[in-house]
Formats: structure tokens, C-alpha cells, sequence
């Protein structure tokens, strides 16, 4: 009913099963938060305070900082993520299938069920794969030349009116 | 012919409904649009004649019943019914249809066939609403007359008709919801849809002062009830001349049938405690729309206030609580109906012919049009109500029922004070008329005005042949409706204050009018 | 067999889940489709998702057999069930979108010479389709955010498909963003009650909350991060204000099925989440609720009066129809919601019809924009001058959409509302009918002010040609406005339809 009773429960100080499994979790968050904080504290406590402009500006291994750092990235880096990312997920649902795949196959009914499973989900990735590199997604340079008007600006286009 | 016999209120509420898809769809050319318009008008007007033929005056039950269920098991049923209150409303509703229909023949020029799918559209939600005895089928036709007059204002209308269409939807909208309200409350409680179902429900005193509220609030927007009336004079002003018409002669009665049939029988005690307010306003209205009406410039204005006036006298009249002053009341509804109505089509003749409103742009107008100023004057008499009129049965009625009133404490003050407003009413009509009609002919934009034609002569003798014979016969109407105000009147008689105030009016057996003509009689039929 | 206590599925599923596989195959031959064609012709990708869409709505029809066991039938091995609401929201979702697929082949937005991957928009619709379908199915928790995050991963793109539009682009991020801190918040929540009970499935929350073996307090904690979450989904207040930017920047019949799509797949899962988790007994009264930490009514009551007087009281403002429409919309949400307030099955099957409604009223009037706009490419309501008279039929058509957003009788609008009043109309929430009441009476002045503009203005000199459109757009337009007239005047079979499905929901 009230927070400190659900701690408690949260914990595993009162109360078993799932939630007791929360317990250790619980006592690293403390455990972390009161360390930082000490640590902090007592340097507080210690060092001379002394601020000046020099000290905030970002460190760049002692040279001195020039341009910002927002800047942006080229759009690729970020296909490169993606396309990483769902060869990745692939890979993570491909291994534990591989590794229970022996135990299922022989088991009546289930072992075509497994099998077909994932050469659905690999198809259905296949085909996302064969649709994005038709598309030219694939392409480091990628052609735009179907594409008229000024698309570099990134405004084009009648109604194009960047927002008030 | 039975099959149209055995559903003969479908037949007349929906009839205007089909005249008004054709015009939408079909019929788009202008000649074969106004005369398709025409043609469904008087058919409905020749059909709501075998109602006026084979009512039963003797019972107030509904009559000519059709009953269908709908919706949610019968619960909610497509459920027509006619009572003489009803069958009079109705026939001043299909009356009035084709003679509308032929005032625009020269007013409305653009889009015809729009105009005349409204008109119709309009009728037959009127008549539908007066038709219903299912409380979701009573709404459904009660709202759908919105839409078409917001269509008639805002299309058609004068200067400011933009303003005038949406204040008018607004302000009867807001009364509407809270109608809305009360009403599913009170289908949560009985179960039905039906009015006798609603009829039967006992509601505690708090819960029926709450519902009262909230029905009286819609209807007396409708009527309009001082102070509630701003939205009329804008609506009347803007409208063309047949949205006027339409808007003084059925619209507004809404308002007064929709107390009559279901905020008074309803919610007994709702009326016991608020009749002292709600006639004080009534009165407030009388005289409060006359002395406007006194200082218009503007003769549509004028009638317009005139009407705030006149719905005065028919809401005072039923807040008397007595049987002559709630019959007063509904003769009332009539007379307006035909006087005022009457009056909008002048003004719209003069209106067509010099393009302006102004009073002062007039005068002495009578010397060029004589027909016209004499169908004027009878109807500026009827509207203020002369004896042998129309009006001055229904004035009197309620006059005499107020003062003969013992549930309002002040009844007696009321009707000295509401009789200023007929006295009022004299001088406010008489002026305007003399201002316009009579003197010298001083403005040349005046001469040489074309009187009345042939066909504005038909589109205002019914009116007046009505005024006359309702002036004079009243038992034409009484004897009809005499049964089902008693119907209506019962469940306020059975609760507390009420039977009191009914009894005084019953003890008023015979009712000598002065011209000898319409003896009228209430109580038992024995005594006659 | 089971297996990490989830049911291991059977083909033989697959026979219950026919539309929804069907739509499945048809996004990907959609995508096949567009691929072979070089993206140059659009019409294959529109013809293949039209044909599925309408062969899903055959099944769906056909279908309705599979409600035959009490409570309806679940399939995939517990993680869905179809009964009778599923059926109900199946054919709503199957019919929006076909609607949306079929103008967007007339809108400019999407079909203009500029625009590149035509044929991806179709695939698109068909797969957020699915997805809505798969959310008003879901019974396990895992489900219901997989079907979630499938509704918005699509809608982020749909959102962001004029991709030179820099609006476009930016209701996309906007829709991004928001989307993703009401998943986590809801998540978080979904997995407080997963920690809590150790159950993924409803039912099985609901048996652990049964037997008083999770903490009230943490109950409260979860349910009002769902909810929270929830109400981000379906554009509730406090938590709309991403819902004007995206609809105005996404292309218009993308904001149109936004407006009815993910909104009424929102509901359906709420429907389904508190009603078969928390909900007490077949005719729940708010007191014997599971939540008993929250005053449900009293919570849902205010979120439901702040949200439609809020979007109301905005939407009077608004000078843009397409901005307009999606305050509307909002103020809608708060209507929908007075149904949740008690939980009861008569709210529920309230809620349905209404949301039945409302798709075809608010499609109807977003696709008139669109219509309007490939014309004027304008939405502003200035523009909008007479335009009743240089398009007579459509202008008719939007009368009846606007009449019955507002709710006024004969319209379907009126019905849905009475339904809703009816719902609530207990001593205790009296006033949030007023409330509701009132603002229908707002809604009018912003609904007619459109009407008005239309018809009751003339149209500028040198302005007023007609306007065509193509057969299509009639069609559809005329597909959504007659129902919208008929449901007003017979809807008898559409509420019982809504009314077996709460039963059928309830029952299991």
C-alpha cells in the first residue's frame, strides 16, 4: 500500500518469488549511487574551488578546441549502423534456434514448424535485403539522378515552407 | 387507397422528404422545380385534410397510431400519433407549406431547386416532430429542422445572414443538449424510448425540478422566452421571406408544443414550482417585445418583436395552469401563426418591390395599392388582436385564464399587466401602419408601385379567409382539441397544486362570446 | 507441449488467422511487386495491396465462425484470441485501410511526380494494417507491445513519406520521439506488472491480482505508466501535443488513417488490457474493480472532460482545416473515453460503435482535404470559400461528415454520442455528460464555421471553377457518407455486432 512496503516487497525483504529477484539489483543501484556520491562529496568537501573559462572549455588532449562539436555525420555511417544492426538481430535469433534445433527437429509436428519458421523469417529478411539494394540503398554514392530540382538544400517542392 | 390511409402520417411527414430528393437530385431546372415544390406541398396539405376529416374529436387519444419498433428491441420505436393538439399544428404546418412555396415564385431566384428541397426537407421534419411519440424520433426531427433553416438563413438571407445563421444554430444547439441530456436520463430510468413510458415514470421532486430545467431551457430558447429571445430578431431580419414565414409560423409553436406535450406532463412538480417565474417572464416578454417593437425602424424588425410579444401570451397561457388558459394558448399558436405569417409575406411584398424595410422610407403607400393596404390593414388587426379575430379568441382565453388562476399567486397582476401588452400592441401596429400606408405619398420612390398580382393575391386570402373564420368560429378548433388538452392536462391535475387551478377553470362552464357566433364550452359534456 | 510456458503454436492456427496472414503476404508481395517494377510503376504495388485488402475483408466476413467457443478462440499458443471484438475491429481495420489505400492513389501528396517510392505507401498501409489488426488480438503482454511498436515503427515512416518536405520530415521526428518515450514508459510499466505477477499473459495477471499476490502499490505505479502510455498512443491530454504537428505534417491521408488507425487499435487494446485484467465480474461497476488503489472512474472521468474540452476549446482557433481536424480529433478521444469510465460492457460496446463511426466520418472529412488540396493545394479554411459550389456532391458529402462530428441527429455522429451519454448517465457522472454536452455545442461553432465557408460564402471572382474529381474519390467519398446517414437512422445491426463483441471479450 505504501512505497516503503513495496520496497520491501520489491527487494525480496518481504514477500518470495519473482520479486526477490529484485533484490540484488536493488543493492548494486544503492550501493552505486551512495559510492559516486561520496566520492563526490568528500572532493567537494577537499578541493579548492576556482573556476575560470579556460577549465570549461571541452578537452581535446590539451590543443586547443576550434569548431563545434555538433556537427553532422554523413547519412551513410548511419545505413552502415542500421544494415549492421539487422544482420545482427539476425544472427541473435539464428543461434539459439540453431542450438535447440537438434533437440525439436525429431519431435513430431514441431520439427517441420521450427524449420519453416525460420526460413520465413530469413526470407521475409531476404527479401528486405533484395528490396534495398534494388532501391540502390546499397550504393556508397547513391544516384539521385531521377530526382530533378534542389535536392541538396533539402527544400524542394511547392509546399516546402519551413516551419514558424 | 388504404395503403395510404393505414400509414397516412408517414405518408404526410415523409411525402416533403421524397418532393425534397427529387429537387436534389432529379429535378434541377428552375420552372419544373418550383412547380414539383408546389405540387408536394399541396398534396401534403390535401392528405393532412383526411386528418382534419377523420379525427375523432371525441377521445385524446393519439389517433391514426403506426408503431414499429426500431431500435434496440422495440425499445426505441418509429412511433407516429395524433392528438388535436397535434392535428392543428399540423394542418397550419401543410397550410402554410404551398403558400410558401408560391411567395418565392419572384423572391428567390438562385438556386431553386436547393431552396425548395429545403423548404420541403424543413416541412417534414416539422411535421414529423409534431408526429412523434418516441422520445429519440421526437429529437431526431427536432434537430433535423435545424439544419435546413441554417441552410435558408445562411444561403438566402439578407446582409448579415452568416452571423444571424449561426447565432440561431448555436443558441437553439445549446438548448438542445441539455434536452438530450434530460432525455437519456430519463430513458436510463424507464427503459424506453416511449412517451408513455417517460409518462409513467415517478421521478423524485429533485430529479424532476433538474429535467424540467433542462427541457423547459430548449423550448424556451425555441419560443423564445424573454431573455432568451436575441437570436429571433437577427433570424427573422436575415431570413428571406419565406424562412420567416416558416420560422413565425411553425418554428417558434415548437417551443410552445414541446411545454405543452412534454416539459408540462412530464414534470408536474417541475411546473408547480416554476409557473410563477416562468409566467412573470412571459408577461415580462409581453411587454418588454412591444415597447421594442414600438421603436423599429425596420417593419420586418417590428413584426419580429411582435412575435416575442405575441409567444408571450401563449407561454403565459399555459403557465396559468387552467384549461381555457392552455386552450387560449394553442389558439394562440394558430392566430400568431396565421397573422404573423401573414405579415412576413407583406413586408416580403413590399420588400421585393422597393428593396428596403426602412418605415420612414415609406408612407402614404395606400394611395397607389389598395389591395394591398387593405389585406395589410386586416392583417394588422387580426395581430393585434380586434374582436372578431382570430387573435382576440385566443387573448381572451388566456387573459381570462390567468386571472382566473389559483395556482399563480399573482395571476390576477399578470393579466392586468399583460393586458397593457394587447394595448401595446394596438398602438404599435396602428402606427406602423399609419406611418406606412397613410398620409402623403412624399417619397417619388413610392409612386407607381405595382399592388398586389393575382398570385400574391392567392398566397394571402387563405390567410385572411382563416383569420376571419377563426374569429368567429372558434369551436372549430375548440371542439377538437377540447379532449386532448384534458389528456395532456391529467398528469398535473393528479399532483399536488395543480388540481386547484384546473378546478376554477372548470367551474367556468359556458363561455358567451360576444358575437354569438362560437360558443365554446369546458367541463363535463353533460352541462353543455 | 509447452515449452518456456508459452504453448508451442500449430499451423492449424493459421486457419482463425487467415486475414491477418493474408495481409502479411500481401505487404510482402506488395514490396516484391514494387521491386520488379523498378519503383517506376506505382499501380502494381496499389493493385496487389487493394486485392489483399479486399480478399482479408472477405475472410474477415467469412470468418465470424471463429468466435464459436465461448469467449472466443486462442490461437498462437495463447498470444492472440479472435472473438467477437477481434472480428469487429478486424473489418473496421480492413475497411480504413482499403479506404486510405484507394484515395491515396488520387492524392497529390502521395502520388505527385516528385514523389519517389509510390509503391512502398501501399505495402506500408497493408503492413500497419496488420499491425492495428494484431493489437486488438494480443492477450499477452509481449504481444501487445510487438503489435504496438509495429502500428508506430510504421506510422513513423508514413509520417516522414514526403521526404523532401521539410514539415513532413519534421512530424516524423516529432512522431519518433514521442513514440518512443510512450513505449518505454509504457514498457516500463508492463514490466513492473511482469516483475509483479510473473505472468505475461492477462489472464494470468489476472489470476496473480485475484489472489491478492501482487502489491496495491506497485499496481498503481504500473497501471497509471500504462495508462500514461496508452493515452500517448491514442492522443489523450496531457499527453496529445505531438498529434496537431504530425497530422499537419504528414501527407493528409496518412493523417486520416492515423486519426482512425492507431486510435481505434489504441482502444481496442485498452479495452482488452484493463478490462480482462482488471475488471471484476461481467458488469463491472468501478468499485470492484482490481485497481483499487486508483479511483479508475474518477481518473478516466477528468482525463476524458480535460481532453475534450481541450481539444475543442483549441480546435475553435484553428485556421487550418487539416489542424483543425486534428484538434477534432482529440476532442473525440475525450469522448470515446467517457465510455472507459465505468468499465462496463454497455461503455465498452459504446466505445465500439463509436469508434465505427468515427472512422467513417473523420476518413470522410480528411479525404475531403485531400481532394480539396490536390486541387487549391491549400488547406487553409480561407481557401475554402464557396467551395460547396465549385464541388456540389463532395461539398454535400463534407455537410454530412461535419454534421455528424458535431452529433447532430440524423446523422451517425448523434447515435454514437447517445450511446456514449447513455454510459455514464449514472447519478455520479452526471456532470461529465453536461460536460460532454456542452462541448458538442463548441464543436458546432468550429464543425460549421467549415459548412459555412463552403456554402454560405460565395467563392472569389476568377476562383470559382468547378472542381473534378475522379470517379474514385466519388465512390469512396459516397462509401463513407452513406453509411454515415443510414447509421443515423438504422444502426441496429452495427451496435449489436459491437455489442457481441464486449460479450464475447467479456465472457472469456
Amino acid at each position: 500500500m505504501n512505497l516503503p512496503h513495496f520496497l520491501g516487497v520489491v527487494s525480496g525483504v518481504q514477500g518470495q518469488g519473482v520479486q526477490g529477484h529484485f533484490a540484488t539489483a536493488l543493492i548494486f543501484v544503492l550501493v552505486g549511487i551512495a559510492f559516486a556520491a561520496l566520492a563526490l562529496g568528500v572532493a567537494k568537501l577537499l578541493r579548492p574551488s576556482n573556476p575560470s573559462a579556460a577549465k570549461s572549455t571541452t578537452y581535446e588532449c590539451g590543443e586547443v578546441a576550434h569548431g563545434s562539436s555538433w556537427i553532422r555525420f554523413n547519412v551513410r555511417f548511419y545505413l552502415v549502423a542500421l544494415f549492421f544492426i539487422v544482420f545482427d538481430v539476425e544472427m541473435i535469433f539464428l543461434l539459439p534456434w540453431a542450438v535447440v534445433f537438434r533437440q525439436l527437429f525429431p519431435v513430431p509436428g514441431l520439427g517441420a514448424l521450427v524449420f519453416w519458421d525460420m526460413i520465413i523469417f530469413l526470407a521475409i529478411l531476404g527479401l528486405g535485403l533484395a528490396y534495398v539494394w534494388a532501391k540502390g540503398d546499397l550504393d556508397w554514392v547513391k544516384k539521385l539522378a531521377e530526382r530533378s530540382g534542389p535536392v541538396a538544400t533539402g527544400i524542394t517542392e511547392e509546399e516546402e515552407v519551413p516551419a514558424p | 387507397m388504404s395503403f395510404i390511409t393505414d400509414h397516412i402520417l408517414s405518408w404526410v411527414t415523409f411525402l416533403p422528404l421524397a418532393g425534397s430528393l427529387l429537387l436534389w437530385t432529379v429535378v434541377r431546372r428552375e420552372g419544373p422545380a418550383r412547380l414539383l415544390a408546389l405540387g408536394v406541398a399541396l398534396a401534403d396539405f390535401v392528405l393532412s385534410l383526411h386528418l382534419w376529416f377523420h379525427f375523432d374529436p371525441k377521445t385524446g387519444v393519439d389517433q391514426f397510431v403506426e408503431r414499429v419498433a426500431w431500435l434496440a428491441d422495440g425499445r426505441i420505436s418509429y412511433n407516429l400519433g395524433m392528438d388535436g393538439i397535434s392535428l392543428m399544428l399540423v394542418m397550419l404546418t401543410t397550410l402554410l407549406g404551398p403558400i410558401v412555396i408560391l411567395s418565392t415564385w419572384r423572391a428567390v431566384t438562385e438556386r431553386v431547386p436547393e431552396f425548395m428541397g429545403f423548404l420541403l426537407l424543413l416541412q417534414a421534419a416539422m411535421l414529423g416532430t409534431f408526429f412523434a411519440r418516441d422520445m429519440l424520433l421526437f429529437y431526431v426531427f427536432w434537430e433535423a429542422m435545424l439544419i435546413p433553416m441554417y441552410f435558408i438563413i445562411g444561403v438566402w438571407g439578407g446582409q448579415r445572414r452568416l452571423y444571424a445563421a449561426v447565432k440561431f444554430f448555436i443558441f437553439t444547439m445549446v438548448g438542445s443538449v441539455f434536452m438530450l441530456i434530460g432525455i437519456i436520463y430519463m430513458y436510463y430510468h424507464a427503459g424506453s424510448m416511449d412517451l408513455r413510458a417517460f409518462l409513467a415514470l415517478d421521478l423524485p421532486r429533485q430529479a424532476q425540478l433538474w429535467l424540467f430545467g433542462a427541457f423547459f431551457l430548449a423550448f424556451a430558447i425555441k419560443v423564445p422566452l424573454f431573455p432568451l429571445h436575441t437570436w429571433l430578431p437577427d433570424a427573422h431580419v436575415e431570413a428571406p421571406t419565406a424562412g420567416s414565414v416558416i420560422l413565425a409560423g411553425v418554428l417558434l409553436k415548437m417551443g410552445t408544443y414541446g411545454m405543452l406535450r412534454f416539459a408540462m406532463p412530464l414534470f408536474p412538480q417541475g411546473v408547480a414550482t416554476f409557473a410563477p417565474l416562468i409566467s412573470t417572464l412571459a408577461v415580462i416578454g409581453i411587454i418588454y417585445g412591444a415597447l421594442v417593437a414600438l421603436v423599429q425602424p425596420d417593419v420586418k424588425k417590428l413584426v419580429a418583436y411582435s412575435s416575442v410579444s405575441h409567444l408571450g401570451f401563449a407561454v403565459l397561457g399555459l403557465f396559468s395552469l387552467t384549461k381555457l388558459g392552455v386552450a387560449g394558448s394553442l389558439y394562440q399558436m394558430l392566430a400568431h401563426g396565421l397573422s404573423t405569417g401573414a405579415l412576413f409575406l407583406l413586408v416580403g411584398v413590399i420588400y421585393e418591390r422597393r428593396h428596403t424595410r426602412e418605415i420612414s422610407e415609406f408612407g402614404g403607400l395606400a394611395h397607389g395599392m389598395p389591395r394591398y393596404a387593405t389585406i395589410f390593414l386586416i392583417t394588422t388587426l387580426a395581430s393585434m388582436g380586434l374582436p372578431g379575430m382570430a387573435g382576440f379568441v385566443a387573448e381572451f382565453m388566456i387573459l381570462f385564464g390567468t386571472f382566473g388562476s389559483t395556482t399563480l399567486a399573482h395571476g390576477r397582476l399578470l393579466t392586468v399587466l399583460a393586458s397593457t401588452g394587447v394595448v401595446l400592441g394596438a398602438i404599435y401596429m396602428l402606427w406602423m401602419y399609419q406611418r406606412v400606408f397613410l398620409g402623403r405619398r412624399d417619397n417619388p420612390r413610392n409612386e407607381g408601385l405595382a399592388d398586389l398580382s393575382g398570385r400574391e393575391l392567392v398566397v394571402l386570402l387563405p390567410l385572411v379567409v382563416l383569420m376571419f373564420w377563426l374569429g368567429v368560429r372558434p369551436g372549430v378548433v375548440l371542439d377538437r382539441v377540447e379532449a386532448s388538452i384534458d389528456r395532456v392536462l391529467a398528469p398535473l391535475a393528479i399532483e399536488g397544486a395543480a388540481p386547484a387551478g384546473l378546478g376554477a377553470a372548470l367551474t367556468t362552464p359556458v363561455l358567451e362570446l360576444p358575437e354569438g357566433q362560437g360558443r365554446f364550452v369546458f367541463g363535463n359534456p353533460e352541462m353543455r | 507441449m509447452e515449452l518456456l510456458h508459452v504453448k508451442i503454436p500449430s499451423w492449424g492456427d493459421l486457419q482463425w488467422w487467415l486475414p491477418e496472414a493474408v495481409l502479411c503476404c500481401t505487404f510482402l508481395l506488395a514490396l516484391l511487386g514494387d521491386m520488379l517494377a523498378r519503383g517506376r510503376r506505382p499501380v502494381v504495388a496499389f493493385a496487389i495491396s487493394v486485392a489483399g485488402l479486399l480478399a482479408a475483408g472477405a475472410l474477415a466476413i467469412a470468418d465470424t465462425h471463429a468466435v464459436a467457443p465461448a469467449g472466443g478462440r486462442a490461437i498462437m499458443g495463447d498470444l492472440m484470441v479472435v472473438d467477437g471484438m477481434a472480428i469487429f475491429f478486424r473489418l473496421l481495420f480492413v475497411f480504413g485501410g482499403l479506404a486510405t489505400v484507394l484515395f491515396a492513389w488520387t492524392s497529390e501528396e502521395i502520388m505527385g511526380h516528385r514523389r519517389e517510392n509510390k509503391g512502398e505507401f501501399f505495402a506500408l498501409t497493408v503492413l500497419m494494417t496488420v499491425a492495428m489488426m494484431v493489437m486488438a488480438e494480443a492477450r499477452n503482454v509481449l504481444m501487445l507491445y510487438l503489435a504496438m511498436e509495429g502500428v508506430g515503427l510504421t506510422s513513423y515512416v508514413m509520417a516522414g513519406y514526403m521526404r523532401t518536405s521539410l514539415r513532413s520530415t519534421e512530424a516524423s521526428l516529432k512522431y519518433v520521439i514521442f513514440g518512443a518515450v510512450s513505449s518505454a514508459i509504457m514498457l516500463y510499466g508492463l514490466s513492473l506488472l511482469y516483475g509483479m505477477t510473473g505472468s505475461l499473459q492477462f489472464s494470468g495477471i489476472r489470476a496473480v491480482l485475484l489472489g491478492g499476490g501482487a502489491e496495491p502499490f506497485g499496481i498503481l505505479v504500473a497501471v497509471v505508466l500504462i495508462l500514461a502510455g496508452m493515452s500517448y498512443k491514442i492522443a489523450a491530454v496531457p499527453f496529445h501535443f505531438w498529434c496537431p504537428d504530425v497530422y499537419e505534417g504528414a501527407p493528409t491521408p496518412v493523417a486520416a488513417l492515423f486519426s482512425v488507425g492507431p486510435k481505434a487499435a489504441g482502444f481496442a487494446l485498452m479495452i482488452r488490457f484493463f478490462y480482462t485484467t482488471f475488471a471484476v465480474g461481467t458488469n463491472a461497476a468501478a468499485s470492484n474493480s482490481l485497481i483499487q488503489v486508483i479511483n479508475w472512474p474518477l481518473l478516466v472521468s477528468v482525463i476524458s472532460a480535460v481532453t475534450m474540452t481541450f481539444g475543442n476549446l483549441v480546435a475553435l482557433r484553428q485556421t487550418n482545416v487539416k489542424r483543425m481536424l486534428a484538434y477534432s480529433s482529440i476532442a473525440h478521444v475525450g469522448y470515446l473515453l467517457m465510455g472507459f469510465v465505468l468499465l462496463s460492457e454497455m461503455g465498452l460496446a459504446a466505445i465500439l460503435f463509436y469508434l465505427l463511426v468515427y472512422t467513417l466520418m473523420n476518413l470522410g472529412a480528411f479525404f475531403f482535404v485531400v481532394a480539396v488540396n490536390n486541387h487549391l493545394k491549400s488547406e487553409q479554411l480561407e481557401d475554402y470559400k464557396g467551395l460547396g459550389y465549385r464541388m456540389p456532391w463532395a461539398g454535400v458529402m463534407m455537410v454530412v461528415f461535419l454534421g455528424s462530428l458535431t452529433g447532430v441527429p440524423p446523422f451517425a455522429g448523434f447515435v454514437g454520442k447517445l450511446y456514449l451519454f447513455t454510459a455514464v448517465m449514472d447519478r455520479q457522472w452526471f456532470w461529465l455528460v453536461i460536460i460532454a454536452g456542452l462541448n458538442s455545442v463548441i464543436s458546432l461553432y468550429y464543425y460549421f464555421r467549415v459548412a459555412r465557408v463552403m456554402w454560405l460564402v460565395r467563392p472569389d471572382e476568377g476562383h470559382d471553377s468547378p472542381l473534378r474529381l475522379s470517379w474514385l474519390q466519388y465512390t469512396v467519398l459516397a462509401c463513407l457518407a452513406v453509411p454515415t446517414l443510414v447509421l443515423g437512422l438504422y444502426f441496429g445491426a452495427f451496435k449489436d455486432l459491437a455489442d457481441a463483441g464486449i460479450r464475447t471479450m467479456a465472457g472469456g
